[in-house]
């Protein structure tokens, strides 16, 4: 190749256009060459013209603290392991992002599944409370009930069984006469259902007088059923029997009628 | 725009280890090279990316600068197109579209470097100068160089696709050469 051929493949290297053979044979040539060299350096130059022409952009500003980064963290190093150190920066954004953003999402997820779990154990904790004192209610009710049943149950309780009248022959009742604690229990079964400004009221038949003395008022349940307790019995109370009647709602000092739903004689 | 000034202290400071300068620099040339960059790419992840192995370089190698062979900003326009068109012809993928996007970036971006007083006053200069030189070249052998410098194509390439006999490629290409160095020349 002459030097004129050389001299002409100057400008297309400088753009990297010119063909390998043409590349290789002008490399072998420019430390042989000053004016070739010379030429060489001004066509470079020139090229840069090129890039000069551009708009100037500017990169993003984290790009330059990583630019930035590679003078305080690899300094030691040779020039490919920092290359491949600033590809790692140039990635750790994206995996910052990301991570950051999992990591915000399971933070979030997180926290609201724990406020729902520390709502669900108040609610729980609530439901407990509320269950524990019922459960005490019932245990005293229970108690009760059992101290009841005892009672009713003692040789000394007394029992009267009262009959269905004309009205409601199909109703019954039965009454636990407790002496020793100055009470009654009425049992009161498939009663006719009292009207809404009605009450069925019970009274004591004694044999000392010819008034019947009030026991209490009562309703029934839709099934005709009904439990009451007389308190505070008179100790010695003669009884002869005991009788309901239908007076107007919240009973009377004495029967308003004769007609007896129950009644019997103790 | 950055002109072609010859003898700049900053990469004497960089090879030093002289951090605030190689701030500087980055400052400096930045956006030229990251236009540059953009240009060949077409891809502003990939621009960064080269960018920062460009300015990595720079930082590791500034020793190597020879301020008699050449500018500052051409010593780092070479590294950043070579690492340009290293990483273009490593990709297996590119279309014509990305190709008119990432001009669309590089020409039309807001984000334009700002320069102050003495310096935006030689660089006004030295960017009227590159304008004309570029301006004066006839279209055919300014695409001829584009094709080369931006994507890297050989002279047989280039006649390929701009359908030219290769010989006639050439010229273009040493004549467009040849105006550039006279007014660079001239400049000086």
């Amino acid at each position: 190749m002459t030097h004129e051929e050389l001299i002409s493949i100057v400008p297309l290297d400088v753009l990297g256009a010119a063909t390998p053979e043409e590349a290789s044979a002008l490399a072998g040539h420019l430390p042989e060459c000053e004016a070739c060299s010379r030429d060489h350096q001004e066509y470079a130059e020139a090229a840069t013209l090129l890039a000069i022409d551009l708009q100037p952009v500017n990169p993003p500003a984290d790009t330059r603290a990583r630019v930035l980064s590679a003078t305080t963290t690899d300094e030691g190093s040779d020039d490919s392991n920092l290359i491949e150190a600033a590809q790692r920066f140039r990635m750790k954004p994206w995996w910052l992002a990301t991570a950051a953003t999992l990591f915000l999402a399971l933070w979030g997820w997180r926290e609201l599944s724990v406020r729902a779990l520390h709502e669900k154990v108040i609610e729980q904790d609530a439901e407990i409370r509320r269950l524990s004192e019922s459960n005490g209610q019932l245990s005293s009710h229970n108690e009760k009930l059992n101290s009841e049943m005892s009672e009713i149950a003692s040789p000394q309780t007394r029992t009267i069984a009262l009959a269905g009248q004309e009205v409601s022959p199909a109703a019954t009742a039965r009454v636990f006469l407790e002496p020793g604690r100055r009470r009654a229990v009425v049992f009161f079964y498939n009663m006719p259902v009292n009207p809404g400004d009605k009450s069925y009221q019970l009274w004591i038949l004694r044999s000392d007088s010819p008034k019947p003395q009030s026991a209490g008022v009562f309703d029934v349940t839709p099934t005709g059923q009904a439990s009451i307790t007389v308190e505070n019995l008179p100790v010695d109370l003669p009884i002869k029997g005991l009788a309901v009647t239908m007076e107007p709602r919240g009973g009377g000092e004495q029967p308003t009628n004769s007609r007896y739903y129950v009644m019997g004689k103790s | 725009m950055n002109p072609p000034i010859k003898g700049s202290p900053l990469l004497a400071e960089v090879a030093k280890g002289d951090v605030p300068a190689f701030e500087e620099l980055y400052d400096r040339h930045s956006g030229t090279l990251y236009a540059l960059l953009l240009r060949i790419l077409n891809n502003a992840d990939d621009a960064q990316e080269v960018l920062q192995e460009a300015f990595v370089k720079a930082w590791t190698g500034a020793s190597q600068f020879d301020p008699s062979r050449g500018s500052e900003i051409a010593w780092l326009i070479s590294i950043a197109r070579s690492r340009g068109i290293d990483r273009l012809r490593s990709r297996n993928t590119r279309s014509t579209r990305e190709d008119e996007a990432g001009r669309e970036i590089s020409t039309h971006s807001g984000f334009v470097v700002k320069n102050t007083g003495a310096e935006n006053a030689i660089r006004a200069e030295a960017d009227h100068a590159v304008r004309d030189a570029l301006l004066e070249l006839p279209e055919a052998q300014r695409r001829a160089l584009e094709l080369a410098y931006f994507e890297g194509l050989s002279q047989s390439e280039i006649a390929e696709r701009l359908q030219e006999p290769l010989g006639t490629i050439k010229t273009r290409m040493q004549l467009g050469m040849k105006k550039l160095r006279e007014r660079l020349q001239a400049f000086r």
